[in-house]
């Protein structure tokens, strides 16, 4: 019913056209065109109120746009729900932490295992046969160490800090075993070390699982760090794209992020 | 025409009373923040004290009008803005509802305490004689109530309207409702502004007590049903106007009234389409408007900014149980389940083995809360509904087709898991506040009309119950009976449990965290909702013809909507996270009722709903239920208790000193003690 396989033809992994999107009588997106490839990273940037977020949820299926279309990996995502979108591969942090309070961090990794295995059905339950499994411990063990959580595996994700929490949806979306990870701003609420550490984890799964990497920031030196390519957001446009440093030398840019008297 | 117009005119007083309500409850919500259910049973307050003065004290219309409206009517809400909603964080849309829900139950019950019990007939009115023709308008008669009812309607919404458009003080309650500490931040008395909102509030419900009088043939504090008709309206023009504007109130409440007279005047009365249409329509109006109206929606995104100052909910008591209580805990539980079994089936007196029999069964319908609202975190307030689906399909399956019992309890709670995936489909839309009031429509609707036909609910004689025959042993008498449910009860403990600790119930747990990150990680909600909804339909019904069995036989009274309400307190109470809550709960409510019928004079047999009613408010500062919070407080005065005989002990023998460290170990994990360094897993 969604998504027939080869229906697109898209050579790249997401494919993104002509997105547009109004809030009330306000432009958020118009017109964006965006393309990832297979286990490339790229860096989504732009001044507040740009649009990045809004891109974010028009992808995943938090939000539907007025205008555009959507493929990823030959399906045509444009009237799928959230959570098919996230069976084909997608998965994403958010900017405002969304975590389940009352789990744990090992209980947040052991959903998103079940979830990326659609392992969860009700009749299963109902015969004691639900105990998380050898394999399942292991993925999630190595998850939790990679992010590392390992000493807080146990606690009640309502007590973790920010950057915790941060931590922890990252953690979430990589036991999902993406094909596309889409993080929204993952470094705010963690010190320049701990950003160093986690473009570092970022270059890492990007490198040995092939994964491609949508990446929303803000901390130029992180983007410079994490990704291959740069695409520029200014007031629901894309004004620029291409490798870090000509991006950064671009005037468009420069007079986006300091104003038109630059 | 002439005709049209002798049903419409009338219809626009008759829609006046709606709009009072749909008004006052939109000024609540806009001014408050609560979905005030209690609204209508603060009306009926006033006016049955209204009521009192004017008659039994015999003060003049207009001096009791002074104190019953305007001087004890805003001191309730004060009250009630100081002991209650003070205290319900912003956030908490479920909080808000609960403490409404239980002031919706304990207002109309405390009435006999104070006045005795017993119906009060023609009360007086306000202000013209309603038996008075004063005017005709297009030739049809407008009496006295009538004008009374219209005029006072019009002024004070046009007064309210213009209060939240044109005053500083309209504008500072809409902040206070976004967010109370934000507010203060900006200098704004938020304490004495949200007292100030609900004084008002408290007011305008008065007010349409006292004029709702003469529309209401009599007052019974027993039977707050009465006042239904005008809740599900005024629930229905409130939705309309998207819970924000007060003329769409108005003019829908009146319109609604309009149609209403229309249809019961065109139709022919004692036809097929005026027994069914006209009941059913309000609550089609109400669930169509909840489902389709997108203003609605909104209402649910609202959240504070500053929410992330409430403190991390508490972690369950067992999480903080020192390791060493582990085996007597066990040891003692079984040994009161030996007693208990024992105690019943040999000497306990038969009032109190049948009143365990009760509490057995609706133990049962009670789990079925803790699968919906404790795991799920939604709140539904059908749950009599369904288990009255099974009670009655059992007694029918029994008496036409000869089926067993027990057979026919399952067959009954299949059938309530179906009628319950029906209101899920429709239902599972929306969530929060609109499924509470769907699922709360139903109820009303299951009550009103689905449980009178004689093929269903039996009508006014009821169904039959038998008690169940195994081959050689008949559960015919209580005792017997009560092994039966024992079973039962915790074959479906069991079910409930295997959820919980599995795969639904982390996916559900991930749902009431935050449902959009549950969907981007690929749980379908709709999927998950629907199937524990179903499940905890059936679970009802199963329970419900038990129940229905304990009691031999029941009617459409016995499955009122009420009861959905009162089961959802009490098992909010006890703590509706955990599996014992819910027994506790079904205990607690069959046990408490036989002791005040025992021992406590009859005007006193209000006074559990009362109790259970107080228990639901302290929902706010203790979500996870009085029981459970006790249990958790006495666990840690036990942890303190071994880690001070550890520390003498360890002094008394010398080191090793450590040891005593570990006693409150458990309790140190649940807690946020934790500290380490971020990043130190990363690897490169």
């Amino acid at each position: 019913m969604f998504g027939v396989p080869g229906a697109d033809g898209s050579p790249h992994l997401l494919d993104a056209r002509s997105i547009s999107i109004r809030f009330g009588g306000i432009a958020a997106l118009k017109d964006v065109s965006l393309v990832v490839d297979a286990g490339e990273a790229v860096g989504l940037v732009g001044p507040n109120g740009a649009g990045k977020t809004t891109l974010f949820n028009c992808l995943c299926g938090q939000l539907r746009p007025n205008g555009g279309t959507v493929s990823f990996d030959g399906h045509v995502l444009d009237d799928m729900p959230a959570h098919l979108r996230a069976r084909l591969g997608i998965r994403r942090t958010f900017q405002r932490v969304e975590v389940f309070p009352e789990l744990s961090v090992r209980d947040h990794m052991i959903v998103a295992e079940r979830a990326r295995r659609g392992d969860g059905a009700l009749w299963k339950d109902l015969l004691n046969m639900a105990k998380p499994r050898r394999e399942e411990l292991d993925n999630v063990e190595r998850v939790i160490d990679l992010i590392g959580l390992t000493e807080m595996a146990d606690v009640p994700v309502a007590a973790l800090s920010l950057g915790h929490c941060r931590l922890v949806e990252l953690g979430r979306a990589l036991c999902g075993e993406p094909r596309l990870l889409m993080a929204d701003e993952p470094s705010s609420g963690l010190d320049m070390t701990e950003t160093a550490a986690l473009a570092t984890v970022l270059r890492g799964v990007q490198r040995d699982h092939g994964m491609a990497v949508l990446l929303v920031e803000h901390d130029m030196e992180m983007v410079r760090a994490a990704v291959d390519r740069v695409v520029v957001l200014d007031v629901g446009e894309i004004i620029a794209q291409g490798s870090f440093e000509t991006v950064v030398a671009d005037p468009e840019v420069r007079r986006a992020y300091l104003g038109r008297t630059a | 025409m002439s005709q049209f117009l002798s049903y419409a005119i009338p219809g626009i007083p008759y829609g006046c009373n709606f709009a009072l309500m749909a008004v006052g409850l939109v000024l609540t919500f806009r001014a408050t923040g609560v979905f005030n259910l209690a609204f209508g049973a603060q009306a009926f307050l006033a006016a049955y004290i209204f009521d009192v003065l004017v008659r039994s004290s015999h003060l003049p219309v207009g001096v009791a009008f002074i104190l019953s409206v305007l001087v004890m009517s805003p001191l309730i809400g004060l009250a009630l803005d100081r002991f209650l909603f003070r205290h319900i964080p912003t956030a908490s849309t479920t909080a808000k509802l609960v403490s409404s829900l239980g002031l919706l139950i304990a207002i109309p019950q405390t009435l006999p305490i104070f006045f005795g019990s017993g119906e009060r007939e023609n009360p007086p009115n306000l202000w013209l004689n309603p038996n008075h023709v004063y005017l005709h308008v297009f030739s049809t008669p407008i009496n006295g109530g009538e004008v009374t009812t219209t005029v006072i309607t019009v002024v004070v919404v046009a007064a309210v309207v213009a209060m939240f458009r044109w005053t500083a003080i309209g504008l500072q309650m809409r902040a206070v409702v976004e967010s109370r500490r934000m507010a203060q931040l900006e200098g704004i008395n938020a304490p004495r502004v949200a007292a100030g909102a609900w004084a008002l509030s408290s007011v305008l419900a008065g007010l349409a007590g006292v004029l709702l009088l003469p529309l209401t043939a009599s007052l019974n504090p027993e039977d707050p049903l009465q006042f239904t008709a005008l809740l599900v309206a005024g629930l229905t023009a409130a939705a309309v106007a998207s819970m924000r504007s007060i003329p769409i109130a108005l003019a829908t409440a009146i319109g609604l009234g309009v149609v209403e007279n229309l249809l019961s005047g065109y139709l022919p009365s004692g036809g097929i389409l005026a027994q069914t249409v006209v009941p059913a329509f309000p609550f089609v109006v109400l669930v169509g408007t909840l489902l389709l109206n997108p203003g609605l929606r909104r209402l649910e995104l609202s959240s504070d900014p500053l929410a992330a100052c409430d403190p991390p909910p508490a972690p369950p008591s067992v999480s903080i149980r020192d390791p060493r209580l582990a085996v007597p805990t066990r040891v003692g539980f079984w040994l009161l389940v030996v007693a208990f079994l024992a105690s019943s089936v040999t000497w306990a007196p038969i009032t109190y083995v049948t009143a365990f029999d009760e509490g057995l069964c609706v133990s049962i319908i009670c789990l079925s809360i803790t699968l919906i609202t404790g795991m799920s975190g939604q709140l539904s307030l059908c749950q009599a509904a369904f288990a009255g689906v099974g009670a009655f399909a059992a007694g029918q399956f029994a008496a036409h087709l000869g089926l067993s019992v027990l057979l026919g309890a399952v067959v009954g709670g299949l059938l309530a898991a179906v009628v319950g995936t029906i209101v899920a489909v429709v239902a599972i839309r929306v969530s929060g506040l609109l499924l509470a009031l769907v699922t709360l429509a139903f109820a009303l609707f299951a009550d009103q009309s689905l449980f009178q036909y004689s093929w269903t609910g039996g009508g006014l004689t009821g169904v039959t119950v038998p008690r169940p025959v195994l081959g050689p042993f008949n559960f015919g008498s209580d005792r017997s009976f009560l092994l039966v449910c024992f079973v039962a009860l915790v074959l479906c403990s069991i079910l409930v449990l295997l959820v919980q600790r599995g795969t639904m119930g982390r996916y559900l747990a991930a749902m009431r965290g935050s449902p959009t990150a549950a969907a981007s990680m690929g749980i379908s909600l709709r999927t998950s909702r629907l199937m524990v909804f179903a499940m905890s339909a059936g679970i009802a019904g199963f329970g419900g013809a038990l129940y229905a069995s304990v009691l031999n036989s029941v009617n459409a009274t016995s499955f009122e909507y009420v009861y959905s309400l009162v089961f959802v307190v009490v098992v909010i109470t006890t703590g509706s996270r955990t599996i014992e809550g819910a027994i506790q709960a079904g205990m607690a409510y069959s046990v408490f009722l036989l002791l005040l019928v025992l021992y406590v004079p009859a005007r006193f047999t209000g006074i559990e709903p009362i109790l259970f009613a107080f228990g639901a408010m302290t929902y706010a500062s203790h979500p996870e239920g009085i029981v459970e919070y006790q249990k958790s407080r006495w666990m840690v005065r036990v942890s303190k208790l071994f880690a001070r005989y550890d520390a003498r002990r360890a002094r008394r023998t010398g080191p090793p000193v450590g040891e005593s460290e570990g006693t409150l170990e458990g309790y140190a994990q649940a807690l946020p003690a934790v500290s380490v360094p971020l990043g130190k897993g990363f690897r490169g």
